[in-house]
């Protein structure tokens, strides 16, 4: 059979569920806070991305907004930022949910944040991730378990960050989200039990054909040699977004480019890097 | 005082020279790149908040080949250029190869030309155009190397395929969008009839691929035989018969008639493209 090389149309992973709709006059309100009161974000778990994925904190255990490195937080206080922001706080009290930490975070257009898993440097205790898409486009989404999720705006949307994941933001406009981690509690249940389905943001990413990959590959390989070894590391990180591919299958691409220009050391240190994103280390 | 008004200053470059700075650290990362220079408005001292940024890359010789092949993933890869390069024939044959790529940055898209040279031409090159260098490594010229030719010729004489007219398309319409913001109607002309001039050879491409005729000649007989022919050439009639001199609306207007072609004789180059190009209506509305 052909490969098209295009997405097809699937149901949502487990992972991922479409939640509870907003207001639409909260949603303009709440769009409009987001596009004009947040300045000076702050660029953070740098080897997780490309340089484009910023937040703020909105709830954390010092107050300050620039704070944004995640950790348990059982009684978390509101930042300097959200007590300019009376939207995002009427959300937060309508959703009610015992808060670990809230984040509003900012992809621009380019960014990626590759393959990886989340909190596993945290306490063993149930955790859930929230997000509420504020500004989006048909270029920004999710990857997960090989399927291509659209977050769209309007809704709530619940997302299982412990399984391998990707977030990326192709072409832009700057993507932005609220983003608030939660303990399990009756609130987080009864907005978990709200699911919708919503078809036309899934679709499942197609399996790439040997030759497929081999000249991707090859594409990689060419930019290592001409000296561009970020472009060609970014080429092949990226086809995490454009194919079904195996878990950490990108990272190894990576070394295994790295061994056959034999550059061991660049090889080693991609091997070390699938361990530590993929919470095998 | 000068220190204040360096500040100033600073404070008020155009956006574009944050992506001139980002774009000649990014090109010049390889040993292959001999040189950068500029050329166009930015090299004249003309250029506004609407320039491109238009780079003569000089490759040497024996990397000629390989820095072409890799040029689109290096673009998109570092700075995010939405679309692939479109093989620009507007510019003057000069010795090399030409692209232009759509990049976004910030609320806009840029016009990001590259005009890839050998070393060993690049003499020629500069003798034909006014351009600045921006960035020059140490080290010797290249000698000639006969697979060069070989690539620029091959490269030039391929027709454009229906994807690559697509791409020209969409980067001829951001052109017109900024002659209009400019007032700049004699050229806005020229590049509406460009543009017109690419959805009749993606029509042709797709449905008369085999066609021996010469520019306009032969449609209505080569493409008009069957419905689907008989409505691109319905489109393509409503576009040529627009305003001469295009408004935005008329561009806008000439962009959506162009998709609808595109969709109707190669739904299949069309769909890899959606998302790149929901993002480029984005932008021309913020041009």
């Amino acid at each position: 059979m052909t490969n098209t090389g295009l997405a097809t149309p699937a149901s949502l992973p487990t992972e991922v569920a479409a939640l509870r709709p907003i207001r639409a006059d909260l949603m303009e309100r709440l769009r409009h806070e987001a596009l004009t009161v947040p300045g000076n974000w702050v660029v953070e778990y740098g080897d997780y991305q490309n340089g484009g994925w910023h937040t703020l904190s909105l709830l954390n255990d010092t107050g300050n907004p620039r704070d944004v490195t995640i950790r348990d937080c059982p009684e978390p206080v509101a930042t300097s930022l959200l007590t300019r922001m009376p939207a995002v706080r009427e959300l937060l009290a309508e959703l009610g949910l015992r808060c670990m930490w809230a984040r509003l975070a900012r992809l621009e257009a380019g960014a990626f944040l590759w393959e990886h898993r989340d909190y596993g440097e945290l306490n063993d205790v149930e955790r859930h991730r929230v997000h509420v898409p504020l500004v989006t486009n048909s270029s920004a989404y999710l990857i997960l378990g090989g399927t291509k999720v659209h977050m769209s705006d309007g809704r709530v949307w619940r997302l299982t960050p412990t399984s391998p994941h990707g977030v990326c933001n192709r072409f832009g406009p700057a993507r932005i989200h609220l983003v608030i981690d939660c303990y399990a509690d009756d609130a987080f249940t009864a907005l978990n039990a709200s699911a919708d389905s919503v078809a036309d943001s899934v679709a499942a990413l197609p399996t790439p054909a040997a030759d497929e990959l081999e000249e991707h590959v090859a594409t990689a390989s060419g930019l290592a040699q001409l000296g561009y070894d970020r472009a060609a590391e970014t080429t092949l990180l990226e086809l995490f977004y454009r194919y079904a591919l195996p878990e950490g299958q990108v990272y190894d691409l990576i070394a295994l480019m790295y061994a056959a220009l034999h550059r061991d050391e660049d090889a080693e240190r991609w091997r070390s890097k699938k361990a530590i994103m993929l919470g095998h280390a | 005082m000068s220190t204040l008004l360096d500040t100033v200053a600073a404070a008020n470059l155009p956006h574009q020279f944050e992506l001139l700075e980002k774009s000649v650290e990014v090109l010049s990362h390889s040993p292959a790149v001999q040189s950068l220079h500029v050329r166009g408005s930015l090299a004249a001292g003309t250029a506004d908040r609407l320039s491109d940024l238009d780079f003569i890359v000089a490759v040497h010789d024996p990397s000629f080949a390989s820095f072409i092949q890799v040029a689109d993933a290096l673009m998109t890869a570092e700075l995010g250029a939405v679309l692939p390069g479109w093989r620009d024939t507007i510019v003057a044959q000069m010795g090399g190869l030409g692209y232009v790529y759509l990049v976004a940055d910030g609320r806009k898209l840029y016009q990001v030309d590259l005009y890839i040279v050998p070393v060993s031409r690049l003499d020629t090159v500069l003798a034909r155009t006014t351009a600045m260098p921006v960035y020059l490594a140490d080290g010797a010229t290249s000698r000639p190397h006969s697979h060069v030719d070989w690539v620029i010729n091959s490269t030039l004489e391929r027709p454009h395929t229906p994807s690559e007219l697509l791409v020209e398309i969409l980067v001829i319409g951001h052109m017109i969008r900024k002659r209009i913001a400019r007032g700049q109607r004699f050229i806005a002309y020229a590049e509406m009839f460009a543009l017109h001039t690419a959805v009749k050879n993606l029509i042709k491409a797709v449905l008369a691929p085999g066609s021996s005729f010469y520019g306009w000649y032969q449609l209505p007989e080569e493409v008009g035989s069957t419905p689907i022919g008989r409505q691109c050439l319905a489109d393509l009639e409503r576009l040529i018969t627009g305003n001469a001199v295009p408004t935005g609306g008329d561009l806008a207007a000439a962009l959506s008639t162009a998709l609808t072609v595109a969709e109707r004789a190669a739904p299949t180059i069309l769909e890899p493209l959606r998302p790149a190009i929901d993002a480029y209506w984005h932008y021309l509305e913020f041009a």
